[in-house]
């Protein structure tokens, strides 16, 4: 039983102009994804660029409001400081990281080490655990009676001890460093994969030519994996501007104002200030500087 | 087919902005609940009705008492089935405000005092006025207009303290100082009758090698309540309740508001407080004393119940006197609850409130542990460390000042004093900073008010 | 390639250092769900209370949020992986206008933070009622995981054999069979990872069940966590051992088919 589509003079006659017999096909198979997604994602996001315009307080009427929104994020002293605390955590969840990562990948790859699978698999599992159980395991393990300050002390530095999640200097960084706990197993991982992918040749031509270790790794290793790298950063610091759970777990932002965040900014207005159009106006920035990075990482990466 | 197709995706999205354009965010209903229409006492005869009920009564003693009371109000009313929601202080904040304005709003709901949810929720129309029902069951004879005031607003919530009766509480409630009655006999000390002993006793408990004063402030709000009892000693009463009340007439920035910043910073750098207060939890700073570490602990009644299961009878309670002579102290009462505009069946509502805030209730209070608004010196308890809260409620009420809490000001002075406070402690800020932080939010919001 | 002796036990030693990094807070966490719930439970001298989990269970009604949170993992995984199964298909091997910039706007999708879109969210399903509810919780996160999933399943179906497509529709089959019948059975191993993606990131996530359910009639587990840690005032015990209950069901998904997961966010996050 010969089907239209594939009869033979339509079947040819398509396949060389190369357009489908029935062009509405792929739409039917896109339909689904379409309808939701445009409605729940995209939807959405035209809403918030349109509130953003607005102040409302969620409860009763609102005003336009032009740019004022947007002109306020820029003067307000409290917003710079999030979106500053966001570029501190950047550091924490994807510069240091990587760096530790490419290190590690690198020993790892050269090494024959048995386990290597099982190492993998420990050190991945931080990806996989609720962000909220991090936090909450975090906020125990910097109490000021808590393991952290507990060990400090066994091993004689009672003088590093100190109330880690309290403390106006070091609980910005302390934040950050759970990020790196979250994010260094991804990060080795790919670039492990992407390692492992370099041919050997190239390290014994180079063993040949009397490089060493340093050598490999700057001149083999680290350009074989730039497409690994361009990712990782990708990832990493999409994950850093975005941290909302944490915050909400472990500080609400605090002590005083050195732990606040965009998101936590934007869930903070809309939902306990009141401040709808503001906290949309903060949603929407945080969305185009997740772009703009995300855009220039991958410019970067692709053109050396 | 080029053309077409780019057309009508042009003009598609040309549609959609207009659509956009055109549904402005928000209702633009502003409309005010009216207490009219007929209310009654009786409620046997509405047939069956779900209540559902917010409350924060998650602690030991106040969970214990909610569960009896709604399972009496149950008992007695066959017809009524509570569906109680119970979340803790800073949850509630958050959700109560996006569950007010939603399809299935709940019907009664134990709002915070301060202008930051009672307020707002006043001006947006969502809580119905009390006063008919209030007239109805008597409930102005029950209380004491002082404790009422704290559930009063203006139609538009410009004013607090006068107007229409938004909700009724349960509890009282005073912050006093905890302390150990084991430590304190160690070091040879009475209990202190005013701040100056307060603060030699806290010099001999540093001397003697102890941790003075235990504080968990990593969640901001709970060093409100040690600023509170000692700006007391150094500011009049009415000023407080003016600066606490976002009324005009005030101002923070006064010497006697720096030098009772000056006093609290004077603790931190005396060492008085156990290390890391800001990164510490509030309920694991009672459970520290409990275990032993630390002499004082300035806190709310609200932890009696949970210190008293802890520490049986080593625990105390006392407030000291200014140096007027007689107490002063931030307390009042526990949140109130009141009636959305929502609840649908508000006679059952106000039955519930009636029933849970009655004179028998306060039986039921009194016996789990907690602090009744009314009847207090009848039903105190004879011995323990809650005996002490209830004298020094009686005590402070009748013979001295109650102060509001500081953080119903203004809708963001929450926010505001957290944040000062925890600068305050790290020594990020100099007492007159501190002020002058406060001063901002206060007068920008009781000029903004008229 | 001889690596010396020094350099292997040198290696031995790294990696022992960061995988103790890495299981270290977690043997913390484990320990203190393990541990007593009080001053008074710890004198009797056990070791290993195990009663805590079944206590936090009750207490802090994991029960209930646990079984919100697979209804709602269900719902977003079915839905979701079978929209970006078809539209992955349509885009991954057929040919047609527009197909290029409709996979970058579902690209788009992964990089839009969840803070940008879930305010307008909540206040119009507010308004269409649907807040509160299964779907107000479930709706946002399809959305959300067909942007990835589309990605997915696109790359899958672009390295599938030609050739073999072509033999079938020479052979009469339409284009539904096709995939019903080649392309996912050939192609379960990407499904199953997906599904594993989907429902790993659908459980653990926080801020959209959060705001969309605030009176908590759809909490999922993660939220039961954070409003335990305010509720539960008496200790640490309760609170380490809800975590641990949040934490294991994809943590034991996780260790049984650990190479589908890493597998997933490697190889998805590269090929591009």
């Amino acid at each position: 039983m010969a089907d239209p589509v594939t009869s033979s003079t339509g079947r040819s006659a398509s396949r060389r102009s190369g357009r489908l017999a029935k062009p509405w096909l792929p739409w039917a198979y896109l339909a689904p994804a379409i309808v939701l997604y445009g409605l729940f994602m995209l939807f959405p996001l035209g809403r918030a660029a349109q509130y953003s315009f607005f102040e409302w307080d969620g409860l009763g009427a609102s005003e336009f409001v032009g740019f004022d929104n947007y002109v306020a994020l820029v003067q307000d002293e409290q917003l710079r400081e999030a979106f500053g605390h966001a570029l501190v955590l950047i550091f924490f969840y994807a510069v240091l990281p990587l760096c530790v990562g490419l290190v590690l990948a690198a020993i790892l790859t050269r090494a024959q080490v048995r386990g290597l699978g099982f190492f993998r698999t420990v050190i991945f599992l931080p990806q996989v655990i609720a962000m909220v159980v991090v936090a909450v395991t975090w906020r125990q393990i910097y109490a000021p009676d808590g393991p952290l300050n507990g060990f400090l002390r066994m091993v004689g530095l009672e003088s590093w001890t100190r109330p880690w999640l309290g403390d106006y200097t070091f609980t910005l960084p302390a934040v950050g460093l759970i990020g790196s706990w979250v994010s260094l197993g991804l990060v080795t991982v790919l670039l492990m994969a992407g390692m492992s992918r370099v041919p050997r040749e190239l390290y014994e031509a180079a063993r040949i030519d009397g490089a060493g270790a340093f050598r490999e790794f700057f001149a083999i290793t680290l350009p074989s994996v730039r497409g690994e790298i361009t990712v990782a950063l990708t990832l990493t610091i999409v994950a850093a501007l975005k941290t909302f759970d944490l915050i909400y777990v472990t500080t609400s932002g605090g002590p005083g104002t050195s732990t606040t965040v965009p998101s936590y900014e934007v869930y903070r207005r809309a939902f306990q200030l009141g401040e709808v159009g503001a906290a949309t106006a903060v949603g929407i920035a945080l969305t185009l500087i997740v772009f703009a990075i995300n855009f220039v990482v991958n410019q970067i990466g692709d053109k050396k | 087919m080029h053309r077409h197709t780019r057309l009508a995706a042009i003009a598609g999205s040309a549609a959609l902005l207009l659509g956009l354009a055109s549904c402005a965010p928000g209702t633009g209903q502003d409309d005010r609940p009216e207490a009219s229409g007929e209310i009654s006492k009786d409620i046997s005869g509405v047939g069956d009705v779900t209540l559902t009920v917010w409350d924060q009564e998650v602690r030991g003693g106040q969970n214990e008492q909610m569960e009896q009371l709604n399972a009496a109000f149950e008992e007695k009313y066959p017809n009524v089935t509570i569906d109680r929601n119970s979340q803790a202080f800073d949850d509630l904040n958050t959700t109560l405000r996006l569950a007010l304005t939603d399809k299935d709003a709940p019907d009664v709901v134990q709002a915070n005092n301060g202008r930051n949810t009672m307020g707002a929720f006043v001006e947006a129309g969502q809580l119905r006025p009390l006063d008919d029902y209030a007239e109805l069951y008597g409930w102005f004879d029950r209380y004491s207009p002082s404790i009422l005031q704290y559930s009063t607003y203006s139609d538009d919530a410009t004013v607090f303290g006068e107007g229409n009766l938004y909700g009724l509480p349960q509890v009282g409630e005073v912050v006093g100082i905890f302390y150990s009655k084991a430590k304190l006999a160690a070091l040879g000390l009475e209990v202190p009758a005013d701040w100056a002993a307060f603060d030699a006793a806290l010099a001999a408990a540093k001397a003697a090698g102890e941790t003075p004063m235990q504080l968990g402030n990593i969640e901001q709000w709970p060093a409100g309540h040690v600023f509170g009892p000692l700006q007391g000693n150094y500011v009049e009463a009415g000023v407080i309740t003016d600066l606490g009340l976002g009324n005009p007439g005030a101002s923070w920035t006064t010497p006697e508001n720096v030098a009772a910043a000056e006093a609290l910073q004077g603790w931190v750098n005396d060492g008085f407080f156990n290390a890391g207060v800001n990164g510490t939890d509030y309920d694991a700073a009672w459970q520290a004393l409990a275990d032993g570490n630390g002499v004082f602990l300035i806190g709310g009644s609200w932890l009696a119940a949970d210190l008293e299961d802890a520490m049986g009878e080593d625990v105390g309670f006392f407030v000291p006197n200014t140096d007027a002579g007689s107490p002063a102290t931030t307390g009042g009462t526990g949140l109130p609850f009141t009636i959305t505009s929502a609840a649908e069946n508000t006679d059952v509502a106000a039955a519930y409130i009636d029933f849970i805030t009655s004179d028998e209730a306060m039986e039921i209070l009194a016996e789990t542990g907690n602090l009744p608004v009314n009847r207090t010196a009848e039903l105190a308890p004879a011995s323990g460390v809650l005996a002490d809260v209830f004298t020094q409620f009686g005590n402070v009420t009748e013979n001295g000042s109650v102060l509001p809490y500081l953080d119903y000001a203004t809708p963001t002075f929450g926010e505001t004093l957290g944040q000062a406070l925890q600068g305050l402690l790290d020594g990020q800020l100099s007492p007159t900073a501190f002020t002058e932080q406060l001063e901002a939010d206060y007068s920008e919001f009781v000029s903004k008010n008229g | 390639m001889k690596v010396s002796g020094l350099e292997k036990g040198a290696n031995y030693v790294v990696l022992i250092l960061f995988a103790f990094i890495v299981l270290g807070p977690i043997g913390v966490i484990l320990s203190l769900a393990f541990g007593p719930q009080s001053a008074s439970v710890g004198r009797e001298g056990r070791i290993f209370h195990w009663e805590n989990f079944p206590d936090a269970w009750e207490i802090g009604r994991f029960g209930q949020y646990m079984t919100t949170s697979v209804t709602v993992a269900a719902i977003v995984v079915v839905v979701a992986v079978s929209a970006s199964i078809l539209a992955g298909y349509a885009l991954g091997t057929m040919k047609f206008r527009f197909a290029t910039p409709l996979f970058y706007i579902f690209l788009l999708g992964i990089m839009v933070p969840t803070e940008a879109i879930i305010v307008p969210l909540y206040f119009d399903l507010r308004t269409v009622g649907l807040t509160n509810t299964v779907w107000g919780v479930a709706f946002p996160q399809i959305a959300m995981s067909i942007a990835f999933g589309t990605y997915w399943m696109r790359t899958y179906f672009r390295t599938t054999n030609r050739a073999m497509i072509e033999a079938a529709r020479l052979d009469g089959a339409g284009s539904f069979r096709i995939l019903w019948q080649i392309l996912v059975p050939i192609g379960r191993p990407a499904i199953l990872t997906l599904v594993l993606l989907t429902f790993m990131w659908t459980w653990n996530e926080f801020l959209v069940p959060l705001v969309m359910s605030p009176n908590g009639d759809v909490r999922t587990a993660p939220l039961g966590l954070a409003f335990f840690q305010g509720q539960y005032t008496q200790g640490t015990a309760l609170l380490a051992a809800g975590a641990v209950l949040v934490a294991l069901p994809v943590v034991v998904l996780y260790v049984f088919l650990q190479r589908h997961f890493i597998k997933g966010m490697i190889e998805g996050a590269v090929r591009e």
